[in-house]
């Protein structure tokens, strides 16, 4: 299917995991290629972690099969496996220092105490955290504990780590650097990550492709970028992003241009997708239900009525205020809630804080149009 | 695309058999079995001194048509009922106030404090207090040193229940202090914002929230006291025996075994009766209005 | 309301000293040179120590009951580490009645246990021997060492066990490695807390134990000789013995990350 010459390092066919009556993941079809920074992203409870666990072999599916290397690893006990992982809570034994932490898959691979010695102060050394070698790790701060997890798992040079939302526990500022942390690392290692989040900064910001995940099912596959301009479902542009959903009759289609009649005006917007994705082929008849989708950051806010199509009027209702960006909340007069995120210095021009009227528009372009 | 079958065989694995196998095994052999065995025991005949495997009914029907098995049996019936009620109650404050009223570094080195007793001989303890309550003994010549007494009470059902609280006491201070520490003090303060008094608040509010931990306290107090042979024995002065003084007295002499076994088996009724009761009481949950 | 609060904790000290009332007086009276101990209290004396050690049945006592309390501890706290692992880390059919066939022992009235344990020794044959001491003792707190060690895996975080196999370690060598580990300062405290709990004993081994008996079995027939101020000193050692032992005991289960050991 995908890269038919380039064998893919894990393929996942057909692969379900219950827990009783739950059904925690449903029939996934996709695959990893080797040296990928891959991330599965979804809400709480959306398979995304049952799915990194089976690929530890910490779970074993209920159907499918799960290959790595083209080796079948259903059966394969998680200690008979090369998938280290970095955990949510880190997993740090709190019985052993920071060095003997990180030695320990070393020791258990029974590598002798002098080589795994040199070896854990290597990777303590390559991740900054050599001096706190002999600590006890309940006495590290959390951006320390994070790094010797992570020489943890990268000690034995596996060709593939996993990682559970491993910088949910940081403060934002340690998020930022850990990112580029493991970035790095991972560029300069060319070996595969997996990593699970349900954080879309996080996300977008580390993974060469992303997969959405909701229900135990995929929602979505792509590069970073097309899953944010191009969502390929209601609950891909609920879930990613700031975007203003509108649902209306397509009242025409021309030249690849619908026009859609919604309770809040009429629109144009364009059917062929930029990047040639899924919303591409569709035929729009007319009178057929359809939803677009347009970003809050690719909305124009204006005090003078705009010359241009796509327009709506709307009263300010209120405003997030989130450092440079600035969210305002705007509704239009049957009620309906839209969002606009603009730079803050954009803030004053709008003279925003004396009420009245203020006008949406967007280019055709920008809209996105859903596959139905 | 694969074909081949997805294998789903688990393999076997002798590891959660190695710790899950030992207890059943062990207490199979050395807990049920004798127990079992016990009940069996009851229907043995002794016969020239010695036991002989039957399944006759003579014992029991020796020991329920006696008048003192029964004088036994409702006299420790009592006395543990009368330990249960008067330790709980006794209790309560203090457990109100290690739940309450100090801080939790207090509550700790309480707890702490009250769980060093369990642990430690019962029967000395039990001998301290016999000459403590002695005729000449601290208390007496205490008091008579303000002219009063002497009083006795050695040989009395107060001498059996100060032993009694002597074992329970501590336990059940430590397990209703627990009950009621796990109270959620937000619907204690709104009990008081609602203008309930803290008296009121008491037995509307905490009592209720802290039921099952008290039933649980109330319940370990009376299998105890039910069970034990000290204090009746040496302060109570066994006349007539309790329940488990009739045990030792009918298996030490005479090797009348069998007959000790209806008096245990007895007792074991009873106490499962009691113990259910209790327990559905405490986890039954409250009609709704 | 602040003298009911007072009042309230007055009254609570007043509990304590009735607990500890017994204690006190029997450690005095050991010091204590009169036949009959009371107050006002005579001179000063180790006789009664004096007494005791001289003693060869005490001290055949005290090594039958140093024996039984040392494997008893063992044997309890292997079988209450197993049930508490497997209660944590397993679900399986019947676990209720897996947790109430290892839980029920100390509700179980001690004169009950003692003679259905005497009966069922003598049935298989097995009556008056030490050892016969030490399976009722560890039948009885085994689940003094599960619930402990129980408590300790709860303070586990629940990756640590996975974290281990997905380096590398077999269920075996995570058991090694990293439950065993983590489980020490519980083990220490529940090997500690039955040895007491067995020291202390005396209604079982009064049963089986025949003509090996226990320092609690001797107090037992010694006291009901006579009143005997030598049942003071033995009692303060055993008071000083358990409560060494209890001391011990909550001390390693309050230690959290204990690196000492």
């Amino acid at each position: 299917m995908s890269v038919p010459n380039n064998r893919p390092l894990v393929v996942f066919d057909k692969v379900s995991k219950r827990f009783g009556e739950f059904v925690a993941v449903k029939a996934l079809n996709f695959s990893i290629d080797a040296g990928e920074f891959i991330a599965i992203m979804g809400p709480s409870g959306c398979g995304k972690t049952t799915t990194l666990r089976m690929l530890a072999g910490l779970e074993q599916p209920t159907e499918g099969t799960i290959r790595i290397n083209d080796q079948l690893m259903n059966n394969v006990k998680p200690h008979e496996r090369d998938t280290p992982m970095v955990w949510q809570s880190l997993a740090l034994f709190p019985f052993l220092n920071a060095r003997e932490n990180v030695e320990f898959g070393l020791k258990m691979r029974n590598q002798d105490a002098a080589t795994r010695r040199a070896k854990a102060l290597d990777w303590l050394e390559r991740l900054g955290v050599a001096e706190f070698a002999e600590r006890n790790v309940e006495t590290l701060s959390g951006g320390q504990r994070q790094r010797v997890a992570l020489a943890r798992s990268l000690v034995t040079e596996p060709r593939m780590l996993l990682l559970d939302e491993p910088l949910s526990a940081l403060d934002a500022h340690l998020v930022i650097r850990m990112q580029s942390v493991l970035t790095r690392l991972q560029r300069e290692l060319g070996i595969t990550f997996v990593y699970v989040t349900h954080s879309q900064s996080e996300a977008f910001a580390m993974a060469d492709r992303v997969v959405i995940m909701s229900n135990g099912e995929i929602a979505q596959t792509g590069l970073p970028r097309d899953i944010y301009r191009e969502p390929a479902s209601r609950f891909v542009a609920e879930f990613v992003g700031l975007n203003n959903i509108i649902s209306g009759k397509v009242i025409g289609s021309t030249d690849g241009i619908v026009s859609v009649d919604s309770p809040i005006g009429r629109f144009t917007v364009g059917s062929v997708s930029a990047a040639g994705g899924q919303g591409g082929s569709s035929v729009y008849r007319t009178g057929d239900q359809v939803t677009f989708v347009i970003a809050a950051d690719l909305v124009e806010v204006s005090r003078p009525q705009p010359q241009a199509d796509n327009v709506v009027v709307c009263s300010l209702i209120s405003e997030e205020f989130i450092g440079s960006v600035v969210t305002l909340f705007l509704e239009t007069s049957d009620g309906t809630e839209l969002k606009v995120q603009i730079q803050e210095r954009e803030l004053e021009t709008l003279d925003h804080t004396s009420g009245g009227t203020f006008y949406l528009s967007w280019r055709q372009g920008n809209a996105h149009l859903l596959p139905s | 695309m694969s074909t081949d079958q997805p294998v789903h065989r688990r393999r076997f694995s002798g590891y959660p058999l190695t710790w899950r196998l030992p207890i059943i095994f062990w207490q199979i052999l050395f807990f049920v079995g004798p127990l079992l065995f016990m009940v069996a025991m009851s229907f043995f005949l002794v016969k020239n001194y010695r036991m002989v495997e039957a399944f006759e009914f003579k014992n029991w029907e020796k020991m329920l048509t006696r008048g003192y098995f029964w004088d036994s049996y409702f006299l420790t019936l009592i006395l543990a009922t009368l330990s249960t009620i008067v330790t709980s109650l006794l209790a309560f404050p203090a457990a109100f106030a290690l739940a309450f009223k100090v801080s939790p570094s207090v509550r700790r080195w309480a707890i702490f404090l009250l769980v060093i007793p369990f642990f430690t001989s019962y029967l000395v303890r039990i001998f301290s207090w016999y000459v403590i309550l002695a005729e000449s003994g601290v208390i007496n010549a205490m008091l008579a040193t303000i002219g009063l007494g002497p009083y006795t009470m050695l040989n009395t059902k107060f001498g059996t229940l100060v032993g009694y609280m002597t074992l329970t006491l501590p336990l059940v201070m430590v397990l209703q202090t627990f009950a009621l520490s796990n109270i959620d003090r937000n619907l204690v303060q709104a009990a008081h914002n609602l203008g309930c008094s803290p008296w009121r608040a008491v037995y509307t509010v905490i009592v209720p929230l802290a039921k099952t931990g008290l039933i649980v306290a109330a319940l370990f107090c009376f299998i105890l006291s039910f069970g034990d042979f000290v204090s009746p024995y040496y302060l109570g002065g066994s006349k007539p025996p309790t329940l488990p003084i009739l045990i030792i007295d009918t298996t030490k002499s005479g090797q009348q075994w069998p007959r000790a076994a209806v008096v245990a088996v007895m007792m074991m009724v009873t106490l499962i009766t009691i113990a259910f009761a209790a327990l559905s009481l405490a986890y039954r949950k409250r009609a709704s209005r | 309301m602040n003298w009911l609060s007072w009042g309230l904790r007055g009254y609570t000290l007043l509990l304590f000293v009735f607990v500890f009332a017994p204690i006190f007086f029997s450690v005095i009276f050991s010091f204590n040179s009169a036949r009959f101990p009371t107050i006002p209290l005579e001179s000063f004396t180790f006789h009664w120590y004096q007494t005791i050690w001289s003693d060869p049945d005490v001290w055949t006592a005290v090594r039958n009951s140093v024996v039984v309390s040392f494997c008893t501890s063992i044997i309890a706290t292997f079988l209450g580490f197993c049930t508490a692992y497997t209660d944590y880390r397993y679900n399986f059919r019947f676990k209720g009645a897996y947790l109430a066939l290892v839980l029920l022992p100390p509700t179980i009235p001690l004169i009950i246990m003692a003679l259905a344990m005497l009966a069922w020794f003598s049935k298989i044959g097995a009556s008056g021997q030490l050892w016969s001491i030490i399976i009722a003792h560890s039948v009885l707190t085994a689940p003094f060492a599960m619930a402990i060690c129980r408590l300790r895996l709860n303070q586990m975080d629940g990756d640590l066990e996975a974290a281990a196999w997905n380096l590398g370690a077999s269920e075996w060598r995570s058991m090694r490695e990293v439950i065993v580990p983590f489980c020490k300062p519980a083990i220490v405290s529940s090997l500690f807390l039955t040895a007491a709990v067995s020291f202390d004993e005396f209604a079982i081994s009064w049963f089986v134990s025949g003509l090996n008996k226990t320092v609690p079995v001797l107090i037992l027939e010694i006291v009901q000789g006579n009143i005997d101020p030598q049942v003071n000193a033995i009692g303060t050692f055993v008071f000083l013995v358990s409560m060494t032992l209890v001391i011990i005991a909550q001390l390693f289960f309050t230690l959290r990350h204990s690196k000492v050991l």
